[in-house]
């Protein structure tokens, strides 16, 4: 198999962790006596340049035996390479949170889509903290998406959004943003703001904050669907009160932490086991069945049907430097196109309002 | 007129796809299951079941007018071809047929649910289309009684800024088109039921 993460360029930090979390399971499997089969790992560095992916993605599949890719970080990225899958017939395990409304037939898509972070955050919050929300995000499609669900979400719920601004991704003046929810007071602010920009953002609301209790994380704290540990370091102390929402959170520093570091390396470590899993049970040549097939030779967490992975919900807040679980939902189906069709009745939370 | 956008979940609508058995279909089937839609498969011909579909697949190479339960162009459903070949003629009767969408073949996951909301969203625009020009075309059926009740109200003595005026608040008062107040006046005039023809002047 391939790990094909861009350990260099723009979110070098984030595609680390999923890297990390990958070589760490591979180690784990070719470790494992009782697994009759080995990984070698054809590693690729794409340098953050979405151009790069599917003539990398054409070279592996070509060039190398690996017919299973675990890479992509951004959707941009994810989107590159699916021509090249389906012209070569190889397999893509994208283990990153997004937006949804996707499922290839050469892609398993092991972490949070929409229907297990923004779905399940805006329910757990609009109740707790408020129904006035502004909304922040980088103009791509991750943004755009999030803050259109978010819209339907909290104005279906009677909540009202008192703004949206979006900005460039990279762009770092986060002035205007600040000014208007100091003019507009939101119950909460939903950030989709990704890498430099956000962590601008987070840093100016802290000082703000720290200016006006109004804007502390008790009185109108910063959500997001994407945040996890591996970004604390970069933001110390503008860290403590957001809220995020995910599969996995390590848990808190003083008390018996998880295995991962977040769920980045979480979602990752587990879709290389689970490759493992289902290929020792199918037998040799199954690492070149159409991935669908494999999935239904021995049913596990990923569904034949969707592609998407039975995940549990967790929402929790950085308290102290570490995240806190406040909310947990029990695992349930991925929903990428938010049918409400795959949990049995009644709907699912998402659906259960007009 | 202003038109919304169908956006909403297609979790439990029905789809029936009209193809003989292929395994080009299976990417097909899979994804529209995905995205929440049952789905049926017909060939050579749809059942009369396929009336109450909410989507119709149907394939734009080997498919011919006898297939479809109802006239060409007046199906009741969002129509998407399934376009292999791109000869004319064969482009020319998908058009017949009336496709509100299409995917090309092979079909792969992509673009099904792109066609899928198109489809919805330009049928629904079609129809809401169809149904504002019918009511237009009434309403242009009805001038000759607007002439009518005009020239019966002239009759009275009122100007012609009266007369019309006095046709238009028997609109509001009856809660109709400006054109069947004129019918329904003409109509009670003809059968000698007494109005309240004074103008206010």
């Amino acid at each position: 198999m391939s790990a094909t993460y861009s350990r260099r360029g723009g979110y070098q930090f984030i595609a680390q962790a999923s890297f990390a979390g990958a070589l760490a399971a591979i180690d784990a499997v070719n470790a494992d006596p009782e697994m009759p089969l080995k990984f070698f790992a054809v590693m690729r560095d794409p340098a953050a340049i979405a151009d790069a992916y599917a003539p990398l993605c054409e070279s592996i599949l070509r060039e190398t035996s690996a017919r299973h890719i675990i890479g992509c970080t951004t959707s941009i990225s994810r989107k590159e390479v699916i021509p090249s899958l389906e012209k070569l017939g190889g397999t893509l395990w994208f283990a990153r949170p997004y937006e949804g409304f996707e499922s290839s037939d050469h892609v398993i898509y092991t972490h949070a889509c929409q229907s297990h972070h923004l779905l399940p955050l805006m329910d757990w919050a609009l109740p707790r903290l408020g129904k006035r929300v502004y909304l922040t995000g980088s103009n791509y499609i991750w943004g755009w998406e999030i803050n259109r669900l978010a819209r339907l979400r909290v104005t279906r719920a009677g909540g009202q959004i008192v703004a949206e601004r979006n900005l460039p991704l990279g762009e770092q003046d986060v002035g205007r943003i600040i000014d208007e929810i100091r003019a507009t007071r939101p119950d909460f602010v939903l950030n989709s703001l990704v890498g430099a920009s956000s962590f601008a953002f987070l840093r100016s609301y802290r000082a703000l904050g720290n200016e006006d209790p109004a804007f502390a994380p008790d009185r109108c704290p910063v959500l997001s669907c994407n945040l996890n540990e591996s970004e604390l370091p970069f933001l110390v102390d503008a860290a403590e009160g957001l809220i995020s929402v995910g599969p996995y959170f390590r848990g808190r520093a003083d008390a018996p932490a998880g295995p991962f570091v977040s769920s980045i390396e979480m979602a990752a470590h587990m879709s290389v086991i689970e490759l493992a899993r289902l290929l020792a049970l199918a037998g040799p040549g199954s690492e070149n069945w159409p991935v669908t097939a494999l999935l239904e030779s021995s049913p596990g967490p990923i569904s034949p049907v969707t592609h998407h992975t039975n995940l549990p919900v967790h929402i929790a807040q950085v308290r102290q430097g570490a995240f806190e679980v406040l909310h947990s939902i029990a695992e349930f189906p991925g929903d990428p196109f938010l049918s409400g069709t795959f949990m049995p009745p009644p709907l699912p939370f998402y659906m259960s309002e007009p | 007129m202003k038109q919304t956008i169908r956006m909403s979940p297609l979790g439990g609508a029905r789809a029936v796809v009209l193809h003989r058995p292929h395994a080009n279909l299976l990417a097909l089937t899979r994804q529209l299951k995905v995205i929440g839609l049952e789905v049926e498969e017909a060939w050579p011909e749809l059942t009369p079941r396929a009336r109450t579909a909410d989507f119709v697949f149907f394939d734009a190479d080997m498919g011919y007018d006898a297939q479809f339960p109802w006239e060409p162009g007046s199906a009741p459903m969002p129509l998407i071809a399934l376009i292999g070949s791109e000869a004319p003629g064969r482009i020319e009767w998908t058009m017949t047929i009336g496709a509100d969408a299409q995917l090309l073949k092979p079909v792969s996951g992509a673009g099904v649910y792109s066609a899928l909301l198109i489809a919805r969203a330009s049928f629904d625009r079609r129809r809401a289309l169809a149904a504002e020009v019918a009511e237009l075309h009434r309403r242009l059926e009805a001038r000759p009684a607007v002439v009518r009740a005009m020239m019966i109200l002239a009759a009275k003595g009122g100007t012609e800024e009266e007369c019309y005026d006095q046709l238009r608040r028997y609109a509001a008062e009856w809660k109709m088109s400006f054109e069947d107040a004129a019918l329904r006046f003409v109509a009670r005039q003809s059968s000698g039921a007494s109005l309240d023809l004074r103008f206010r002047r």
